[in-house]
């Protein structure tokens, strides 16, 4: 497998599947290409692209909740944070993601 | 000092600065790369994240405190730093 290849798929689904959302990829582009050289290599291994930064509990209900883009799973969350856990897609009005820090779910009183 | 441990994905960008923070204060702390364990100690951890309502990581423990996420106002202000 090429990985730059795979990116670039992921990069063109994964920009069609956020958009409507309201989300787009961080401007923080060495973020983001890490953040896709992990899901490629998460996806040659588990076969699915797995958020990098949740675990895997071989739990398939819960880990399909963490394949991203896992947005809808998490909307409340993620659209108070305006970006999701990883930072990987953020609001699209967001031009600096530094400025939005990750705050979990129950700090929020979500869920 | 207050002890501090962390759980951590050695996939997430976001546990690489949660120890650099630590790292860089020489603050020690303990760590797991839970993605790197044995299956045994990824459901122990599991359960311990269950417990607390977490979801993600980072995953730190400050003394009897935890912090779910990079912090590192929260983890500066529980270290009194």
């Amino acid at each position: 497998m090429n990985i730059e290849s795979r990116k670039n798929a992921l990069r063109h689904f994964f920009r069609k599947v956020v958009e409507p959302m309201g989300f787009k990829f961080t401007p923080d582009t060495e973020l983001a290409e890490f953040l896709l050289d992990q899901e490629v290599k998460l996806e040659a291994k588990h076969g699915i692209c797995f958020c990098p930064c949740q675990p895997i509990r071989r739990d398939r209900t819960r880990d399909m909740q963490i394949v991203c883009p896992c947005i809808p799973f998490h909307r409340k969350h993620y659209d108070a944070m305006k970006r999701c856990w990883c930072g990987l897609f953020v609001h699209q009005d967001v031009t600096d993601p530094d400025s939005l820090p990750q705050v979990s779910a129950k700090e929020l009183g979500i869920e | 000092m207050q002890r501090v441990s962390m759980y951590t994905l050695s996939t997430c960008p976001w546990c690489k600065k949660t120890k650099k923070f630590f790292t860089d204060r020489g603050i020690p702390f303990d760590f797991t790369d839970t993605d790197l364990a044995d299956e045994a100690t990824q459901d122990q951890i599991m359960r311990e994240l269950d417990a607390m309502g977490a979801h993600g990581f980072p995953f730190v423990r400050i003394g009897d405190q935890v912090v779910e996420g990079y912090r590192p106002d929260v983890y500066a202000k529980l270290l009194g730093i």
